[in-house]
């Protein structure tokens, strides 16, 4: 009976249990309070806080618990990840519920969601320069594209092993956008520059709406066709909802759908962070650059404005330029904030939103680019 | 591997360069097409004037105005009477002179000579007879 005592005591999670696992406890109820408390991106903090909890419970291997045993139900879940599914699916039901009419009224801003990019090409030569493999620096360069789905995709394509680091650095930071951006924006311009008015958008037809997926498919696919199963997915969302006639597909791409799948997303990508697998020198070095890529692309928009300005009869805001590092659509609220604060007159965020969506289009492009340059 | 040694042996200066490249072209290439979606538009929409302008502009080479047999006649005859006026005469002057001579329809073939740009303006108040014209349409 005592025998029976001590195999029970020697299979539970506190006799089991190692310091990183009580680490990545902590990290894991840290996000949670962020997205409950403090209202950061709490649609993807609470699950994936959660699933690390649920990754970080220390269970007998063999058991067929663990999301690294092939057996676990938790692995099957996984296996969206690991295989690329959800990354799209989440595209789909962004394509249905974004509004590209700023973006049609102004094609110029979508200059800035380009210019962002170049944030995830400078941190890729970054992680090659720190030792980093070329397939793991591209994984990691993405982060810089601030969109998480897009990170999760060319990773579980690329380096599937960093899968964990790579998204919960990339949801991090996106949830930490009002944190990271505004010290960066305030640094790179000017009182003056931050004052700057927008002009009022013209009036976008529906027509227009309508055709834009299609175009915006055909041109970018064409030219970067690994970006097909993310621009593809987000293409065909706008068009559902912009066809008006698809509306039924176009609202359950938007809520059942993209919910279904941030759950199962969230949850399974925070399992993956098993301390053991997790807590590594090379995660601290993800994080590092991942931090990096994110001011990089923030500048780079930034400045990308300012030069801009120099070209242009009807100045723009360079606030907007920080908005092309996408994280839809935290970092247009925060160009909104940060512009309000000089002039709380000053309606930025319908401009905003151009460079934003269009820094969805730019990352899944770069990562099209990326892929095809390391497979 | 570390450094720029890394970099040059993946090759990464390039792949940056390149990549850097395609988005930049990709979201020209896009935001300079969705600039001409509403032209293109504008112009799908307006197609019908737009067609019925292509079948104008050949005609300009043809008679604009059709002239009856009747017309014709009152033409020749109006042509008789500028060339008993000088070069340049005067409308009003023509016309009196149709109406004396008792030609059928003076105001109306009047109309239709300078419809036809058959009797044009001189610019300085008088009015010429176009010969070639005149020749092309009516003889």
């Amino acid at each position: 009976m005592e025998h029976l005592f001590v195999d029970f005591f020697q299979n539970t999670g506190f006799f089991l249990c190692d310091y990183r696992n009580i680490v990545m406890i902590l990290v894991g109820m840290t996000f949670i309070y962020l997205g409950i408390a403090k209202d950061y991106e709490p649609l993807l903090l609470v699950p994936i806080g959660f699933g690390m909890l649920m990754g970080n419970i220390p269970v007998f291997h063999g058991l067929g618990l663990g999301i690294y045993e092939d057996n676990s139900v938790l692995h099957y879940l996984y296996f969206g990840v690991t295989q690329g599914l959800y990354p799209p699916l989440i595209f789909l039901g962004i394509g249905a519920m974004t509004d590209f009419s700023t973006l049609l009224a102004r094609p110029v801003l979508m200059l800035l969601g380009a210019a962002a990019q170049a944030g995830i090409f400078i941190t890729f030569l970054g992680a090659l320069a720190l030792g980093f493999a070329p397939n793991e620096a591209a994984s990691i360069g993405i982060i810089g594209g601030a969109d998480g789905p897009t990170a999760i995709f060319l990773t579980a394509k690329l380096a599937p092993k960093l899968i964990g680091p790579i998204a919960v650095a990339a949801y991090s930071y996106m949830a930490l956008v009002p944190v990271i951006q505004p010290p960066i924006m305030r640094l790179l311009t000017s009182r003056k520059e931050r004052l700057i008015r927008m002009e009022e958008p013209r009036e976008v037809t529906k027509r227009e709406k309508m055709l834009f997926p299609i175009v915006a498919f055909l041109l970018c696919c064409f030219l970067a066709p690994a970006a097909l199963p993310l621009l593809g997915m987000l293409c065909f969302g706008n068009l559902l909802k912009e066809a008006v006639v698809t509306e039924r597909l176009a609202v359950a791409a938007r809520t059942s759908i993209i919910d279904s799948v941030t759950i199962l997303l969230g949850v399974t990508v925070g399992a993956s962070t098993q301390g053991d697998v997790f807590l590594t020198s090379q995660s601290v070095g993800i994080f590092f650059l991942g931090a990096l890529s994110f001011c990089i692309a923030t500048a780079c928009g930034l400045l990308f404005a300012k030069f801009m300005n120099l070209f242009l009869k009807s100045k723009i805001n360079p606030l907007l330029g920080a908005a092309g590092v996408s994280a839809v659509p935290d970092s247009a609220r925060v160009v909104q904030v940060v512009g309000q604060q000089e002039d709380p007159t000053n309606f930025l965020l319908m401009h905003a939103m151009a460079p934003n969506i269009s820094g969805v289009i730019g990352s899944a492009v770069a990562a099209g680019v990326l892929w095809s340059f390391m497979s | 591997m570390y450094g720029l040694d890394a970099i040059n042996a993946y090759n990464g200066w390039a792949i940056s360069v390149v990549g850097v490249t395609i988005v930049f072209t990709g979201l020209v290439t896009l935001s300079m097409a969705i600039s001409q979606l509403h032209k293109l538009l504008d112009l799908w929409e307006n197609r019908k004037e737009l067609s019925l302008f292509k079948k104008k502009s050949p005609a300009t080479d043809q008679p604009l105005v059709a002239f009856t047999p009747g017309q014709k006649e009152s033409s020749r005859q109006f042509k008789l009477l500028a060339e008993t006026l000088n070069d340049h005469f005067s409308l009003p002057r023509l016309l009196k002179l149709a109406q004396i001579s008792g030609i059928d329809h003076p105001h109306a073939t009047l109309a239709t000579l300078l419809e036809a740009d058959i009797i044009v303006s001189d610019t300085q108040g008088y009015h010429v007879l176009d010969m070639a014209r005149f020749n092309t349409l009516v003889s």
